[in-house]
């Protein structure tokens, strides 16, 4: 049987058909975890507030009775609200820019994660010769001015929305956003510029490989780092610096015309451009796929030190599956843990729906639990029973088969993605915790402050880089 | 002579800005692993599932006290009707079968759709007849018929919800002191 397998055609054309794939499948799953990211703000407003948050809306299931699935289910609910709603134009808008504008932040949104680099290059041979599968979907060798390009874009559906709607609330709002978004895009170059110059290129790729080989980004331009997150804060709206919506004072700022769908994509665009500010941030300065800033020692005898690099989980991908596998494992029976906790005190409570709800918890401690026991089981069979042996190499690269490099780029992008939602939730935290700065403010800390300091941090790099050099 | 509120003085720290973000940073945290760890940190009802606790002088929904052989203590006075602000007491009187009491309600109904809750109806009752702590202050229904509650409505309620300092309670049937408040009501002595 595993003879027929890797004889197989498809197993033949695995990398033909991961480069054709990769374009639908990171997309998509990043379209995943938007639900997921309206989920986490809500509970995460809610218990930073000390309330319960959304807790209602369930699905009927035959035998556990009901699903509240934590929330979730309002996500989907308010997608259903959001199709079917009118798809209302106001007779004073402009009607041709109205319909454009909520597509424009989408659209960036999701052009910007193919020049990220989700795992590492994948060095392979094949009947035609040797061939790389570059971990972006891009590749392309300036792909951070790229995404700082389809991120300069997105103001654009800020300015066309506010202007298209022909409303003096909609301009208003749309010019401080604009205003705002633009004054920080200077910001944002000029603090991310450091890390280039030490790294010598614009690619992400050639950015996480130095990141891999030396140590991370945060370490060497921790200013960089904290000025780049603050702009990157004012880039993508989010409190502090949430002028662009301004709940309380310009009405919705410059989606107030619109309703239904259109809001939706703006809401859509939003929350995506969070997204991929996470990922940038991690990529940039976290390391992207890279697992540790330093070396670990490879034996009990602390004679070999090693960086967990590309290489490193290769040769180790059951381990590191192991590792991977066991922190899902732990994470989740420590969420049926959470889960058991409300259920006990739901038990205690005299509630009408008590029995039920204690059913669905006992579902959800066995979904988690059980999933979480499994995830472990299955790590420590990774562990036991894979074991890789590299084919050849060409030049410094080592030759895999195809399925090891296939789980290592799983395994990386997995890394790739906790960093990302972890920054994410960085996102949601500072946003339930910050009032929103005055416009004044927001102008000066752009321009009196982020900007100069950033041409510092940008001077006193180079004479480092210079120095050491 | 106007009060001159001085400006807050921010000290350096507290300018700087940074330092107060991981503070309020650290609060929120503290807050949300309370509320993610301690299911018993929110002060949160699930309210329909949940009944509230109110407060026995709570005013809800009215009730009717029972003499202890199970008949309205009511004697269709029309004193509550009269005191009521709102006009939402519709009562018709008739002749008691018992000789020492004038009158008995034929029909004893409250439109709650127009009651006030204000409580007037319970001050001016002169025999204790009419209370308004049964705790139900939820009242729903698809129909406005069915938020005029009769004498029947008002009369049905157990004296185990109600404590056992509320004697008058207690001595309507099915109460703890029943047995003998209806031996004291047979011999006469009751009141």
């Amino acid at each position: 049987v595993l003879d027929a397998i890797t004889h197989s055609w498809l197993w033949l054309h695995m990398y033909l058909i991961i480069t054709l794939a990769l374009p639908a499948l990171i997309p998509i799953t990043l379209f995943q975890v938007l639900p997921l990211l309206v989920l986490l703000e809500r509970r995460g407003a809610s218990f930073i507030q000390d309330r319960v948050g959304p807790n209602r809306a369930f699905i009927p299931v035959p035998v556990i009775g009901r699903i509240r699935g934590f929330g979730i289910i309002y996500t989907m609910t308010d997608l259903v609200k959001g199709l079917f709603k009118e798809n209302f134009t106001p007779p004073f808008a402009y009607k041709s820019f109205y319909w454009l504008a909520p597509a424009i932040p989408v659209a960036t949104a999701v052009l910007t994660p193919a020049l990220v680099p989700w795992f590492a290059p994948i060095v392979y041979q094949d009947g035609s010769g040797d061939h790389t599968l570059a971990g972006t979907l891009i590749p392309s060798s300036n792909g951070l001015l790229v995404l700082f390009a389809m991120g300069a874009l997105s103001v654009y559906g800020v300015v066309l929305g506010s202007w298209a709607s022909n409303s003096k609330y909609s301009l208003l709002g749309g010019m401080r956003a604009s205003a705002m978004m633009i004054s920080y895009e200077v910001s944002m170059g000029l603090s991310v510029l450091g890390m280039l110059l030490i790294v010598g290129s614009f690619s992400l790729t050639d950015i996480v490989e130095w990141q891999s080989r030396h140590t991370w980004g945060i370490l060497v331009q921790p200013v960089g780092f904290f000025l780049f997150m603050t702009a990157m804060f004012a880039e993508t709206n989010r409190n502090p610096f949430d002028v662009a919506e301004g709940e309380s004072e310009i009405i919705a700022g410059f989606h107030t015309e619109f309703a239904g769908v259109k809001f939706m994509l703006f809401m859509m665009g939003e929350y995506f451009h969070m997204l991929i500010a996470s990922a940038l941030m991690a990529t940039i300065y976290f390391g992207g796929y890279d697992v540790l800033p330093f070396p670990v020692p490879t034996g009990l005898d602390f004679q070999n030190w090693a960086r967990i690099d590309t290489s490193f989980i290769k040769q180790h991908l059951g381990g590191m599956l192991c590792l991977l596998l066991a922190v899902k494992g732990v994470a989740m029976i420590g969420f049926a843990g959470l889960v058991n906790g409300r259920r006990t005190n739901y038990a205690r409570r005299n509630a009408q729906d008590r029995d039920l709800r204690l059913k669905e918890y006992a579902f959800y401690i066995a979904v988690f639990g059980g999933g979480g026991i499994a995830c472990i089981a299955l790590g420590a069979a990774c562990a036991l029973f894979i074991s890789t042996q590299s084919t050849g190499n060409i030049g410094r690269d080592l030759l895999y088969p195809g399925w090891v490099n296939a789980l290592a780029a799983l395994v990386q992008f997995g890394i790739v993605l906790g960093k990302t939602l972890a920054f994410c939730l960085l996102f949601i935290w500072v946003r339930w915790t910050l009032p929103r700065f005055r416009y004044d403010q927001i102008m000066a800390i752009g321009w009196k402050i982020l900007l100069n300091v950033a041409l510092v941090n940008l001077l006193v790099t180079a004479i480092v880089a210079k120095a050491i050099r | 002579m106007a009060k001159v509120v001085p400006r807050p003085q921010l000290s350096f720290w507290e300018k700087i800005y940074f330092v107060e973000i991981f503070k309020g940073l650290g609060i929120t945290f503290g807050h949300a692993k309370a509320s993610l760890t301690d299911a018993a940190h929110f002060q949160t009802l699930q309210y329909p599932d949940e009944a509230p606790n109110l407060p026995r002088d709570y005013r809800a929904r009215h009730r009717l006290m029972k003499r202890p052989d199970g008949t309205p203590r009511c004697v269709a006075c029309f004193m509550c009707s009269t005191a009521c602000p709102a006009r939402c007491i519709n009562i018709v009187a008739e002749e008691s079968p018992d000789h020492h009491i004038e009158k008995r309600p034929a029909k004893f109904e409250i439109d709650l759709l127009l009651c006030v809750f204000c409580g007037f109806c319970v001050e001016a009752c002169p025999c204790d007849a009419i209370r308004m702590d049964t705790r139900q202050a939820v009242l729903a229904a698809d129909n406005r018929r069915a938020f005029v509650v009769d004498k029947e409505r008002m009369m049905d309620w157990d004296p185990k919800d109600y404590p056992l300092e509320d004697t008058q309670s207690q001595k309507a049937p099915g109460g703890a002191l029943h047995a003998q408040a209806l031996q004291e009501f047979k011999s006469g002595t009751y009141h």
